[in-house]
């Protein structure tokens, strides 16, 4: 069971990660990352403890937890990124390395991982991390009672696991598949051999916690204690949170920083603030996710700085009906507003140094994607057409849903537009904040006769491989598929590419032929693919810029110069 | 005797008035849309935990009992349970907001004071002056015009002069000084603009009082005259004044706060209205309508204070 | 020049460009005929130039449609509110101060009930909570009669109260002018004696408060509690424009100083004829 993870970020892409997939996955992907250096002439490393890092956490104007087995979104991901960690982390060329773990073994049939934890890893307040931790911060993110049980982050990473379907559902009230051997030792069983589970455990649900400190009381996210590379001092509510370095940090910790401030940009102009306060020196580094690029208005007159970086991205934003809800339980009427929709004119409004076209599910670059798909064209004539066949009632309610943040609000006003101009239909928009909208999705996917009628979501890779985007999002009963879209066909095409080790060609074929029907059926309405845009100041040095935004392997490296 | 009976009718208004802002904001909060339970449970849709929360926030209670469950609530300080934030009560996000949101307020009604008084005091003594007549339409074009419209044009000449190169003042945030100068100008318009032309009319009244007349008729200078009687007496209708002046700061600071992103309690309301977080709105209306009466019960004291003649009427 | 020619032409400017602001809102749309709502996406924030007089916004929408139609909307809800505050403030108010006892004890205690919320604070708190779901249910039009709705809501008690106060002190006259003896009923008091001389006030009293409803609409619209595009509201223009502010300056310039000569001339004829009156 999966879940609607639509603002949870995918840190994964790249060669590091190609090499490492099975068989299964033929095509390596190649995805530029960027390690940003110091202009020549600037000596690199100033005074220590001075430096201060300010850094835009677009998205978000106040975080209602810091519990990694409750957030959800990217900004706030980010920040729990920078107090917790886990086994594992990944380097700047995107490949598994060891963190809170020393080293594994793998057994013969690769289903058990054993871990031995480093020597004298200790919290940043002092105390050992021991296997229990682990596991406790395991199960708790599976646990129904703390973390997000069945809908939750956990079951969505960490599915794999033996057992934890059963705790994440309530059926058992211990992870059967973890347990700590001895203080230093934890053993991992899976349900399946994987090639990802090292890269699911990455991800915060796999974030070391300390027993005694979310044990403390409610609000123990306030004071939280984890194995990250700063510590939270100050928590400025509605404005910002301030870290400091973390003496017990095992690599060492940052001490050239004083502090990294994480400031909140929310609402519908977080992303212009940022990039406003960005040019007037406030803030040092802006755009760092994926979700929360520069904005697209801006785009042109930046784009050719040097501090301006920007790369395609395997993310597409899409719109989705409800197949179980009138009007677009009718498949004519589905058809009729994808026809609608001109995407050149998407492209238009937001520049083309921000976003391309995209007309079919798979992203360009995916394996599976060189084989040809025919899309559903800008037709108005036709729409209009259809429209009439399916004796759709002009006068019917249509109510589109989106969360507001960046450009959304723009493009969906466009779409309004031109399916007024070319439908002849008045869509209401209905904009939510970010977490209401992804409430709403949830309850829609819970009960479509009472769900959302249509939205606009986004969609980014977990990993380079067809199976994340046609049969995690479109097979009948899966997590993200919130619309219901329900085709007996398309469901065994891609029950059998799922399996399918051997042959690779007959593989992408299948999901090749299930993706032509998701499109001729509109499971998805695409619309295009967002770049993902960075400002970095030139004094900052040592981050990473990747396809799927900006990532820190290793703290040590980063330097503020500026501001110290 | 008097004294007592006035006191008595101030405080049965008081009362009243304080009924009517919890009950009005009550009802809005009553007859809002939606479930709240139900979009708080999300996915986890229960029916035991439907109902145990629905009794937790008190919303299987007929509406008269709901509504002294409110106000006995708010009287205790407690202003129910966030939607959105769940569970987390109203009153601990909101009052992250009140310190800015009350310096941020202080600090324009000081403005205020401070040019709008003077402006008005020398607009009266100059009566009919070209001072008098440029200064009243700039007061009255100031309080008039928009405080958002106000920040825009401040925006515009920031966003030139920083382009040619000066240094520029931050447009959003909060922090040090050099936060609150946007902010506090474009908030004190309103009240200052209100300030001088009431300061202005009042001291016109004054100044043409029979007492005043017979002052100078015993030959005190004008000087003298303005000083010693008329200012004092003008400060009484200041004392009112100050009432709906903060009326003003209290409502324009919604405007303030959003546009310049400063993390008081009208920047939590708007954005709560995004995650239709009503309890959090609702109770950052009833917030600010209680300062706004607090603030007149207290000009309503020192102005009787100050006025002999109200004491023993 | 003495005063009071000063003031007459100060007058006449006023009132001049105010009737121009009507004309062009109500006339606009039949004369410079662009869709307020057409997605130019080919002039994005453009600056002025023949296809947009005005520039266009971030999503090529023409300006200049937009300030009309904006326009528009600030002068229907601004109308409808005064409609309502003077038929039901001055009627109550009337009502109160004429027949005294149990009616005006009501009138006065809902008037000071509603007097107790400071300003806009109650008009934002009924479109927060009940703007979105009266838009789904009654589209632009429902939401815009919800704005004005909330705004009158707040503005009839202080009508009530000038018109009752008035009233009050011309009972007195009115009773000695015509004499219960003679037979005069109440209409014929009220109709002859009262009304005519209320008049004065409630137009002064309208005309004022339409400076502060106009505000109050673009305020609503500034906070995105106004109306919903494809209506315009000249708040909700500003407030877009802040956006991009950097990048084309003069999308927050028109809407505010459209906003801004509404609002002056408004208030400079209401302040000129509180001065007459």
């Amino acid at each position: 069971m999966t879940v609607s993870k639509s603002n949870i970020p995918a840190v994964l892409t790249g060669l590091g990660a190609a090499a490492l997939v099975m068989s299964a996955c033929a095509t390596p992907v190649s995805v530029r990352t960027v390690v940003v250096t110091a202009p020549p002439g600037v000596a690199p490393g100033a005074a220590p403890g001075k430096q201060v890092l300010r850094w835009a956490l677009e998205g978000i104007n106040e975080p209602s937890t810091l519990d990694p087995a409750k957030a959800s979104d990217a900004p706030v991901v980010f920040a729990t990124g920078l107090i917790f960690r886990g086994l594992v982390q990944l380097d700047a060329q995107l490949r598994v390395i060891p963190d809170g773990a020393a080293s594994w073994t793998v057994s013969d049939d690769t289903k058990t991982y054993t871990f031995k934890l480093r020597d004298n890893l200790k919290f940043s307040d002092g105390s050992l991390v021991t296997a229990d931790d682990v596991a406790f911060s395991i199960s708790r993110t599976l646990d129904p009672k703390t973390g997000g049980g069945s809908s939750g982050n956990g079951a969505y990473y960490l599915t794999n696991i033996l057992g934890a379907d059963d705790l994440a559902g309530g059926k058992a009230s211990t992870l059967q598949g973890v347990k700590a051997l001895d203080p230093k030792t934890l053993e991992i069983k899976l349900k399946n051999p994987s090639a990802y589970f090292l890269y699911q455990l990455n991800f915060i649900t796999g974030y070391i916690l300390s027993k005694k400190n979310v044990t403390s009381g409610d609000k123990w996210y306030e004071k939280p204690v984890g194995t990250g590379p700063f510590v939270l001092s100050e928590w400025q509510h509605n404005q910002k949170l301030v870290l400091t370095p973390n003496p017990n940090y095992w690599p060492g910790a940052p001490n050239q920083f004083k502090s990294v401030e994480l400031v909140f940009y929310g609402g519908d102009q977080g992303s212009t603030t940022a990039f406003n306060d960005y040019q007037t020196g406030q803030v040092d580094v802006i755009g760092s996710f994926g979700q929360n690029p520069i904005p697209s208005q801006f785009v042109p007159q930046v784009k050719d700085q040097p501090d301006f970086h920007s790369a395609p991205q395997f993310v597409v934003r899409y719109v989705a009906f409800n197949n179980k809800r009138a009007p677009f339980d009718n498949a004519q009427v589905r058809q009729a507003f994808a026809k609608a929709v001109d995407r050149s004119k998407i492209v238009q409004l937001l520049g083309e140094a921000s976003v391309r076209s995209q007309a079919r599910i798979l992203p360009g670059g995916i394996p599976g994607s060189e084989l040809p798909v025919q899309a559903l064209d800008f037709d108005a004539a036709g729409a209009k057409k259809l429209l009439g066949d399916a004796k759709f009632d002009p006068a019917t309610k249509v109510v589109i849903s989106y969360g507001t943040e960046g450009d959304n609000a723009k493009v969906l006003e466009l779409l309004k537009q031109q399916w007024q101009d070319n439908l002849g239909v008045d869509v209401t928009l209905e904009p939510l904040e970010l977490q209401t909208f992804s409430q709403k999705l949830t309850d829609t996917y819970n009960d479509p006769t009472k769900g959302l009628q249509a939205y606009y979501s986004v969609w980014g890779a977990d990993y380079p491989d067809p199976q994340n985007w046609i049969s995690q999002q479109l097979r009948t009963g899966v997590g993200n598929n919130n619309g219901a879209y329900s085709n007996a066909d398309f469901d065994k095409l891609v029950d059998a590419a799922d399996v399918e080790i051997k042959d690779q060609a007959k593989r992408l074929q299948g999901y090749n032929k299930a993706e032509q029907l998701a499109i001729n059926e509109v499971g998805w309405l695409p619309l295009f693919s967002p770049n993902t845009s960075s400002m970095i100041k030139p004094y900052v040095t040592g981050l990473v810029f990747t396809g799927q935004g900006v990532v820190i392997p290793d703290w040590s490296a980063v330097r503020s110069i500026e501001r110290s | 005797m008097f004294f007592a009976q006035f006191v008595v009718r101030r405080l049965a208004s008081l009362v009243f008035v304080l009924f009517s802002i919890t009950f009005l904001t009550f009802i809005v909060g009553y007859l809002a849309p939606g479930d709240p339970v139900q979009a708080m449970m999300g996915a986890h849709r229960d029916p035991d935990t439907y109902a145990r929360l629905r009794h937790e926030y008190g919303l299987d209670r007929p509406w008269l009992e709901q509504y002294t469950g409110y106000v006995k609530g708010v009287l205790r300080g407690d202003l129910g349970k966030s939607y959105r934030y769940a569970g987390r009560p109203v009153w601990e996000l909101v009052q992250q907001g009140m310190g800015t949101s009350a310096a941020l307020g202080l600090a324009a009604l000081a403005v205020s004071l401070v040019i709008g008084l003077p402006v008005g005091v020398i607009a009266a003594a100059r009566a009919g002056s070209t001072f008098d007549r440029l200064s009243m339409i700039v007061m009255l074009a100031i309080f008039s015009i928009p405080s958002f419209v106000i920040a825009g044009v401040l925006q515009i000449a920031q966003v030139t002069l920083f382009k040619a190169g000066l240094p520029n003042l931050p447009t959003s945030g909060w922090g040090e000084l050099r936060f609150w100068v946007l902010p506090v100008v474009v908030l004190s318009g309103a009240s200052t603009g209100y300030m001088a032309r009431l300061t202005r009319s009042t001291v016109l009244e004054t100044l043409d009082a029979d007492y005043i007349r017979t002052a100078r008729a015993k030959g005190a200078t004008p000087g003298r005259v303005l000083v010693r009687h008329a200012l004092r007496n003008a400060l009484i209708p200041i004392v009112t004044v100050l009432g709906p002046s903060v009326a003003f700061v209290v409502v324009g600071s919604f405007v303030v706060e959003n546009v310049f992103r400063v993390p008081g309690v009208g920047f939590i309301a708007v954005q709560s209205i995004g995650t239709r977080d009503y309890p959090v709105i609702q109770s950052v209306t009833l917030l600010l309508a209680l300062t706004v009466v607090l603030m007149n019960v207290l000009a309503d004291v020192a102005y009787t204070m100050l006025d002999p003649r109200i004491r023993t009427t | 020049m003495n005063a009071s020619r000063l003031d007459r032409r100060a007058l006449i400017l006023s009132a001049s460009v105010l009737g121009v602001l009507i004309v062009l809102a109500v006339l606009g749309p039949f004369i410079y005929t662009v869709d307020p709502a057409h997605a130019d996406v080919n002039n994005l924030r453009a600056w002025p130039s023949a296809a947009h007089p005005l520039g266009s916004d971030d999503l090529g929408r023409d300006t200049l449609a937009r300030l009309l139609s904006g326009l528009r909307v600030s002068l229907a809800v601004a109308f409808v509110v005064e409609a309502f505050t003077v038929i039901v403030g001055a009627g109550l108010g009337l009502a109160a101060g004429y027949f005294g006892g149990l009616v005006d004890f009501l009138v006065s205690r809902a008037a000071d009930m509603l007097f107790a919320f400071p300003g806009l604070l109650l008009a934002i708190l009924i479109s927060a909570v009940f703007g979105a779901s009266v838009g789904a249910f009654a589209g632009g039009a429902g939401r815009l009669l919800l704005v004005s709705g909330s705004l009158a809501i707040v503005g009839w008690p202080l009508m009530a109260r000038y018109v009752r106060g008035q009233t009050l002190s011309l009972k007195e006259r009115a009773f000695i002018e015509s004499t219960r003896a003679l037979g005069a009923g109440d209409g014929e008091l009220i109709g002859r004696h009262i009304l005519p001389n209320v008049l004065g006030l409630v137009i002064v009293s309208a005309t004022l408060d339409v400076a502060g409803v106009v505000v109050g609409e673009a305020t609503l619209g500034l906070l995105g509690l106004s109306a919903q595009p494809p209506q315009t509201s000249l708040g909700k223009m500003i407030a877009e424009a802040f956006r991009y502010i950097t990048l084309n300056w003069l999308q927050v310039f028109f809407p505010s100083l459209a906003l801004t000569i509404l609002v002056l001339s408004v208030s400079f004829v209401g302040d000129e004829l509180r001065k007459r009156a």
